[in-house]
């Protein structure tokens, strides 16, 4: 009798506990379970986004890449900052290319476009395909460091016992003048490396 | 381990890559080109008209994208190649 009682007792406390807590917890459940959804969206959502932003801002040395026909047109040298530019080239270890810059360096302002040249040889009996990459030093400097035409990023093959020249059209962006880590620099070197197409690492590639 | 939080990421050229001048079609004017800076101790604005006929060799002979000089930075002479 007693028994009967305590679990119907039972039974209604349990009872008068469920439908609030039920519903409570049903509630945090979908809170959390939205919180959760939104957090892994976001997630996905920063990668476009931060990029975005990097681009806009030039952040982390992320360049510009709106390319604006006009500002090449509109652009105004600045005299007053002469600059030496450095050519280096390199090969990747099992690149078997003679390559090689045409002038050591060259002398002028921001501003103004400037082309220069590589030549590059291939002196074995079979065609090699080669794929370059570049380098600015100082770092910084490479944020203003804009090649119009150049012979980067895409393979290149050269036939055996070929040679060609190969041009770099770049200019100093003229807002180098606005930089006060820069203030001080009056050389920049331009560093190609060239490697065998099989053996090039895909990381060296700009991220578009 | 470098420390600096602004590392180097090399960018795509404007215009994209030059074809290579596999049959040395503007060889002469690269010779040209690389003569005049020699003899300028290697001042670019010296032989801004020297660079300007090889890429408008290139152009001509479709290695390059034809092109408004104005738009390559060449402004004394604004001839429209298009």
């Amino acid at each position: 009798m007693s028994y009967q009682r305590r679990a119907c007792s039972q039974r209604s406390n349990a009872n008068s506990i469920q439908p609030g807590s039920k519903g409570k917890n049903r509630t945090t459940m979908i809170y959390v379970i939205a919180l959760a959804i939104a957090v892994i969206g976001l997630s996905y959502a920063a990668v476009p986004l931060y990029r975005v932003f990097c681009q806009a801002s030039g952040f982390g040395g992320t360049t510009s890449r709106v390319i604006d026909p006009e500002k090449i047109a509109e652009m105004e040298a600045v005299p007053e900052r002469p600059l030496t530019i450095r050519f280096n080239a390199d090969t990747g270890a099992t690149m078997r290319w003679n390559f090689r810059p045409k002038q050591k360096e060259i002398q002028l302002i921001p501003g103004e476009t400037a082309l220069a040249f590589y030549a590059a040889k291939n002196p074995t009996d079979e065609p090699i395909i080669g794929i370059s990459t570049y380098n600015v030093i100082p770092f910084e400097a490479g944020l203003y460091f804009n090649k119009v035409q150049c012979f980067c990023f895409e393979e290149q093959r050269l036939n055996p016992h070929e040679e060609v020249d190969m041009p770099v059209f770049f200019y100093i962006d003229p807002e180098i003048m606005n930089d006060p880590a820069l203030a001080r620099i009056d050389t920049i070197t331009l560093s190609y490396t060239f490697f065998e197409s099989k053996d090039f690492d895909q990381s060296h590639l700009p991220t578009s | 381990m470098n420390y600096s939080s602004r590392r180097f990421s090399p960018t795509p050229p404007d215009k994209g890559s030059f074809p290579l001048d596999h049959d040395g079609e503007c060889k002469t004017f690269m010779k040209t080109y690389m003569q005049c800076l020699e003899k300028s101790n290697y001042e670019q604005s010296d032989c801004r008209k020297e660079a300007k006929e090889y890429l408008q060799c290139r152009m001509d002979r479709q290695l390059m994208a034809k092109e408004d000089f104005k738009n390559l930075g060449f402004k004394d002479e604004t001839k429209n190649q298009t």
